[in-house]
């Protein structure tokens, strides 16, 4: 045997899927939000006694808003908060039936999910160790149960590979493991892996591969009870004379790998994604309306800010009351939290030095899209034995998830039937009307879901460019642009301070909005402590 | 990343839950490997690329792209913010400048220079010179528009553009 050149290959084609492995496109963007550092949350804020009779004027009353301002009113600020919406959470947000919807351009959208259904346009699970929003639904009442993230049973779809025939994930991540680890393990038998694997190491490796893999005795990965332990079978093992189990064959190494479907396992190991995950029972606005209640008094809706102007005494805040025929009145305090996205406070005139104003205009906003789909029965769990979870395909949908709630209910089901990233795609998606989005969301899910043409009744599109009160979906940094404007973005300017997801290191995520603004709020105390004591 | 390992200890469950050998049967491996050659279903050929829009026509990029924030009418929308109406754009005279700003993005815009793709979070929407310039050249000669040059794809392509 020419052992030289069997592990020249062996050892190319490891190294192929290790690198293959980095650059499949059609999940990078949810890989890219696990890059993300653990959240600096530490316990609630405590903050000594505000200054007499110090104020603050909070913009946005979404998280990073409602957070600043339930801080500063505790600590004993004369709080006011303005937001554009006539609802407090901003892009927390859920959708419900008999909500309406109008988006920019004018199209509005009546949900007719039936009670109890929703989706989330916004974010809609929140990991375990995003403790900063964990705490406010805690201390807020907002109760929360387990939001399925990776479902074995779920789909990993492309219209490329399979004769277009989705596979189901446990599948895929069966076979995938196997088969690496029986090249691993024939590699470490025939003495080929490249050093730094003494004797006693290379039984323990074995050992291990043999477990991680469900390889055979023989160290292979073939049809059989080990594999079939992993991948499911055929037929599921049962009782009695009909209970014999019937085995199913593993995909062979080279189709696994051209179908790119590999690409998907990572998802379930990214840190934000990681079980445990949770959902606020009813939807994940019920974090942003719990918020308003507890903010009620000091929350001015309808408030379009046009004008933010500072001066060494204080910060003055133009805004027109849209409710009132966008009546001019100003708002005044000694300081300012703004949250209002980039997308929109780079439109609005702020006195502010070069380099936040330099950094606000750097950062464009992603394109996202997400729709909702009711349907008449829930097919998925009663035909395909799926509860949660998400399928993900290279179809411009992206993604389909199904409700984390009300498994095995009678009656109907919503699920999110599009999440669209990749921007090419989801400009497209934002082009259309609300009703050809919810249309090609049917179409393209009913070749995942053949039930789609029969059960579909009604659905909910939601482009975050066609927000009106956000204008995009979440900042999108570079390296570069982080390297540059970060900085500048999140420090003082004066008096205002801004905050949000867009002022954070976890983009998207609400985490990002809470620790930006407890940051923010505590240097903003500081800086009141200590401008009260030099007066 | 996080530099944890994970337990041995949960795993050694897994070796000892087999079936035993001869309980089982093998079905024939036929007809997996018949689903595995079969070609991916032609009517959802070509609607997949994500990297390119597939036309070179002005109208069809405006209808595709621009019109998300643009409006169909290109007369803008205004919100919290406003996007700008494109429909008798004064600043439109410079094709140039109207070049620049797909190239390179504007604020909640993203850039549209394939050389300028963001970093990292969601795959780019790029497009060609041969696109951005169709694409200002329809826009610029409609909608109350009614400037009387154009661009070249090769103009574009001779504009300076952020590079990574």
């Amino acid at each position: 045997m020419n052992k030289a050149g069997t592990s020249v290959s062996r050892r190319r084609l490891l190294t192929t899927i290790g690198l293959s492995a980095g650059s499949a496109a059609m999940y990078q963007a949810m890989h890219s939000l696990g890059f993300a550092a653990e959240t600096k949350f530490s316990g609630p804020l405590r903050l000594s006694a505000a200054p007499p009779d110090a104020s603050v004027l909070v913009l946005g009353a979404g998280i990073a808003g409602m957070v600043a301002a339930y801080e500063l009113r505790n600590a004993g600020y004369r709080v006011q908060v303005l937001e554009y919406n006539s609802r407090a959470g901003g892009r927390n947000w859920t959708l419900r039936g008999g909500d309406r919807f109008t988006e920019l351009g004018g199209e509005a959208q009546e949900c007719r999910f039936d009670p109890g259904l929703y989706i989330n346009p916004g974010p809609w699970r929140l990991p375990y160790h995003h403790r900063g929003m964990l705490s406010y639904c805690r201390r807020l009442g907002v109760a929360l149960e387990p939001f399925v993230q990776i479902n074995y049973n779920a789909y990993v779809h492309s219209a490329k590979a399979f004769g277009g025939k989705p596979q189901r994930w446990r599948v895929v991540k069966a076979d995938y493991h196997g088969h690496v680890a029986e090249l691993l393990a024939k590699a470490t038998q025939g003495g080929s892996l490249d050093g730094g694997v003494t004797a006693e190491d290379r039984e323990k490796l074995l050992d291990s591969l043999r477990m991680w893999g469900a390889l055979d005795k023989n160290l292979r990965y073939v049809t059989g009870a080990t594999s079939g332990d992993r991948r499911g079978y055929e037929r599921d093992p049962g009782g009695g004379l009909s209970g014999r189990p019937v085995l199913s064959p593993p995909v062979g190494l080279t189709d696994l790998l051209d179908s790119g479907l590999w690409a998907a396992l990572a998802l379930g190991e990214i840190y934000d994604m990681q079980t445990t995950m949770f959902q606020p029972v009813g939807g994940m606005g019920r974090v942003g309306e719990a918020f308003g209640r507890e903010l009620a008094p000091l929350i001015r809706y309808q408030a379009k800010v046009v004008d933010i102007h500072q001066d060494e005494r204080g910060v003055r805040v133009t805004y027109e009351d849209t409710a009132a025929g966008s009546s001019r009145q100003t708002a005044q305090a000694d300081w300012c939290v703004c949250t209002i996205p980039l997308s929109i406070l780079g439109q609005i005139p702020m006195n502010v030095g070069g380099p936040m104003a330099a950094a606000i205009a750097a950062v464009p906003y992603c394109t996202s899209v997400k729709v909702g789909l009711q349907f008449k029965r829930r097919f998925w769990e009663e035909d395909e034995q799926i509860y949660g979870g998400v399928t993900y395909t290279d179809l411009p949908i992206g993604q389909i998830s199904y409700p984390s709630s009300g498994f095995f209910a009678a009656g109907k089901g919503v699920v999110l039937g599009a999440y669209i990233w990749d921007m090419m795609n989801s400009l497209q998606f934002t082009s259309m009307t609300p009703a050809q989005r919810v249309a090609k969301a049917v179409e393209y899910g009913s070749l995942i879901h053949p039930q789609y043409r029969e059960e579909f009744e009604n659905g909910m599109s939601v482009a975050w460019h066609r927000v009106p009160s956000a204008m995009g979906c979440f900042g999108l940094w570079s390296e570069e642009t982080r390297a540059q404007h970060y900085d500048n973005l999140c420090g003082f300017d004066g008096r205002i301070v801004l905050a949000g997801e867009h002022a954070s290191y976890l983009p998207a995520w609400q985490e990002g909005a809470v620790t930006s603004a407890l940051d923010a709020v505590d240097r903003l105390h500081r800086r009141a402590v200590a401008a009260g004591a030099a007066a | 990343m996080n530099g944890r390992t994970p337990s041995a200890a949960g795993v050694g469950g897994l070796a000892g839950r087999r079936l035993a050998a001869g309980a089982v049967v093998i079905i024939s491996l036929v007809s997996a490997a018949a689903l595995l050659r079969a070609p991916a279903q032609a009517e959802t050929a070509g609607i997949f690329d994500p990297s390119s829009l597939g036309t070179n026509d002005g109208g069809q990029i405006f209808a595709r792209i621009c019109q998300g924030c643009h409006m169909t009418d290109a007369g803008g929308a205004v919100g919290a913010g406003h996007y700008p109406a494109l429909a008798k754009d004064p600043t439109l005279a410079s094709r140039q400048y109207m070049a620049l700003t797909i190239l390179m993005g504007r604020r909640n815009m993203p850039a549209f220079g394939a050389q300028h793709a963001i970093g990292f979070v969601a795959p780019p929407a790029t497009l060609t010179d041969e696109q951005i310039a169709a694409v200002i050249n329809y826009v610029r000669s409609h909608f109350g528009n009614r400037y009387k040059d154009s661009i070249t794809a090769a103009e574009v392509a001779a504009l300076d553009r952020p590079r990574r």
